[in-house]
């Protein structure tokens, strides 16, 4: 008999709210091989949920956008990446902040406490610790920021010498995910420094992240070979981050998207292209296996 | 009661423990699948198209999802025969399900190099043959739908794999599927397998652009299934019952009750494909609920439920 690894496996509800106009974060709890499985969680890692037996809001609360498609049948899994994960004892807790931007995480939003949902993870690879580097520069566009949030914890619990600067960049104050990133910190009291930049200006700089991003490094004084980026959000502003990091000659890494069906290296669907070393050929990697992290320097951005 | 039940299964010289396969293309080389289910437990396996050079495969969007199914256009992205050969083989020689080899090609000449340089391996039992996949503009859908074509690759490919078994694939997008099966039937084909996926597409309103980057995909999943059951059904009683040729089927069997539609319809084993996607342990519980189904209507061999349609 093959050993059973990464699920499928049930998980418990044990906590949802929201946390912003349209972020909530949701708690499961895992028991036996889920919670052992689940306990390894690297942050950059995702979770495959299978949200089409969870029934919908009360139709008359379902905002316009999704009252259309939200009759749709859903089919495939979707991915979520986790803004923590912790073990006591026998039971692992895995917390998923998530956006609402369909009908599956419209579903997803009525799930309260007690409720069972199918899982299977963690899957992908997850990023590598800063090990060596004197600083770690966390940078969220969107709602990229769960997997930087649970990289935070793991930096400041594993490498506390390293310094953590989070950058995180939002359309408005009211696209924020959740009040852990609602506010800039100046890192004075031991918590990292936080920045924040939105489009309108209405928290934080006015402007983009990447932006942020540039003025900081301008003025920072650390070396480029002691620093890492690491950052997650939309492509275009990944594609920024990573010219960024090449311009200056910065590690970095970076938390690739991509439309999924199997999420476990089977379906082929979620091709990223990517450079091989000291070629010019490129190949496809997968995001769900090769990745969802990937090294800057070898992602060919389509934008 | 249960235990007493015969669920395996005769096919084309063939016995199989279940009538339960994983499709080609949804369950990798066999070893993806490890993590999640214990292989063993289904009746045959069926790996990804193979080609005689690797292929990249198409440029990303290369999926979505569509109400109750999903298109895609992975444009048979593969290792190629040799590291086939050198890295999976070894791996699928250790699997207990059945293995075929899903084999693909723009020539005939590379369909019949592929099955000639397998047709020694001993870890596997024979050889599908992707006539259908709609994906590869210069192969794929040409081969299928002309019943001479059809016949000639056919007959060519058993020429080559020897003693191995030879199933061939077919599209639905033929004007008549009974045609194209005979045409199989004229040349060799040991058994027949169907349906591949429709080509289809969809399109973003914003952009007005087609999601996948390949314009079109193949349609698979629940949404395909009835289609999928009456094109079984015709080519088993227009064709394969009289020829005494065993049918595969498939398109959209996510549960027990959709492989025993399939069955009763005509098909001797079916193939579980999409659904491995969302569920990689869904054919543990399709074979379960296959004997559940047989203790219930106190059938003591599952070939008994075959052809059985009134």
């Amino acid at each position: 008999m093959t050993k059973i690894k990464k699920g499928p496996f049930w998980a418990k509800v044990c906590g949802h709210k929201q946390t912003g106009r349209t972020f909530y974060k949701l708690s499961l709890e895992l028991t036996g091989d889920g919670a052992k499985s689940f306990s390894k969680t690297i942050p950059g890692q995702f979770v495959q949920i299978d949200l089409s037996t969870i029934a919908l809001p009360p139709i008359e609360t379902i905002p316009d956008e999704f009252a259309q498609q939200s009759r749709r049948g859903l089919l495939l899994r979707r991915p979520f990446s986790f803004c923590d994960v912790t073990t006591k004892k026998e039971k692992t807790i895995a917390e998923i902040l998530y956006c609402v931007v369909g009908p599956a995480s419209l579903r997803m939003t009525t799930l309260k406490n007690g409720d069972r949902v199918n899982i299977i993870g963690p899957l992908g690879n997850g990023f590598t610790m800063p090990k060596g580097k004197k600083a770690a520069l966390l940078v969220s566009g969107g709602m990229g920021c769960p997997p930087l949030l649970h990289l935070l914890n793991l930096i400041k619990r594993d490498y506390p010498a390293i310094a953590a600067y989070v950058f995180i960049g939002a359309k408005s104050k009211a696209d924020l995910p959740c009040p852990e990133v609602a506010k800039e910190y100046s890192g004075k009291k031991k918590e990292p420094v936080m920045l924040l930049s939105t489009e309108d200006g209405s928290a934080g700089t006015k402007g983009l992240v990447t932006e942020l991003l540039e003025n900081w490094l301008d003025k920072s004084g650390y070396a480029a070979k002691d620093i890492i980026i690491y950052s997650c959000g939309p492509e275009a502003m990944l594609s920024r981050v990573a010219g960024i990091s090449k311009e200056r000659k910065i590690d970095c890494q970076i938390s690739m998207e991509r439309m999924m069906a199997c999420g476990i290296g089977v379906c082929q669907s979620c091709a990223i292209e990517c450079r091989l070393p000291d070629s010019r050929n490129t190949i496809y990697k997968l995001c769900c296996k090769d990745g969802p992290i990937f090294d800057a320097k070898e992602i060919i951005f389509s934008e | 009661m249960e235990n007493k039940i015969d669920i395996s299964v005769d096919f084309a010289g063939l016995h199989l423990a279940n009538p339960v396969f994983a499709a080609s293309g949804t369950a990798g080389y066999g070893d993806e699948l490890a993590e999640f289910i214990n292989i063993s437990a289904i009746g045959g396996f069926i790996t990804k198209s193979i080609t005689l050079e690797p292929r990249r495969g198409n440029p990303p969007p290369r999926a979505v999802e569509t109400d109750s199914g999903m298109l895609n256009a992975i444009g048979l992205a593969n290792i190629g025969m040799e590291k086939f050969v050198t890295e999976k083989l070894p791996i699928l020689s250790n699997m207990k399900p059945v293995v075929f080899v899903n084999i693909a090609g723009e020539t005939i000449e590379e369909y019949a190099a592929i099955a000639e340089r397998l047709c020694t391996e001993k870890a596997i039992a024979g050889f599908e043959l992707n006539i259908s996949c709609p994906n590869v503009k210069k192969g794929g859908i040409c081969f299928g739908t002309e019943p001479s074509v059809v016949e000639q690759i056919t007959s060519t490919v058993k020429k080559a794999c020897k003693k191995k078994i030879l199933m061939v694939k077919l599209s639905p997008a033929v004007t008549d599927i009974s045609e194209i099966a005979s045409a199989a039937i004229d040349g060799g084909a040991d058994a027949i397998s169907l349906i591949n996926t429709f080509t289809a597409m969809a399109i973003d309103i914003e952009t007005r652009r087609p999601i996948l980057a390949n314009r079109t995909g193949g349609l698979s999943g629940p949404a395909i299934k009835p289609i999928a059951l009456y094109l079984v059904h015709k080519v088993y009683t227009e064709v394969t019952k009289k020829r005494n040729i065993p049918i595969m089927g498939l398109g959209g069997i996510r549960t027990a009750a959709d492989a025993i539609e399939f069955m009763i319809a005509g098909a001797t084993v079916i193939a579980i494909g999409t659904a491995n996607f969302v569920d990689p342990d869904v054919s543990i519980k399709v074979i379960e609920g296959i004997k559940k189904y047989c203790s219930r209507n106190k059938i003591t061999t599952v070939r008994e439920i075959v052809g059985s349609i009134l």
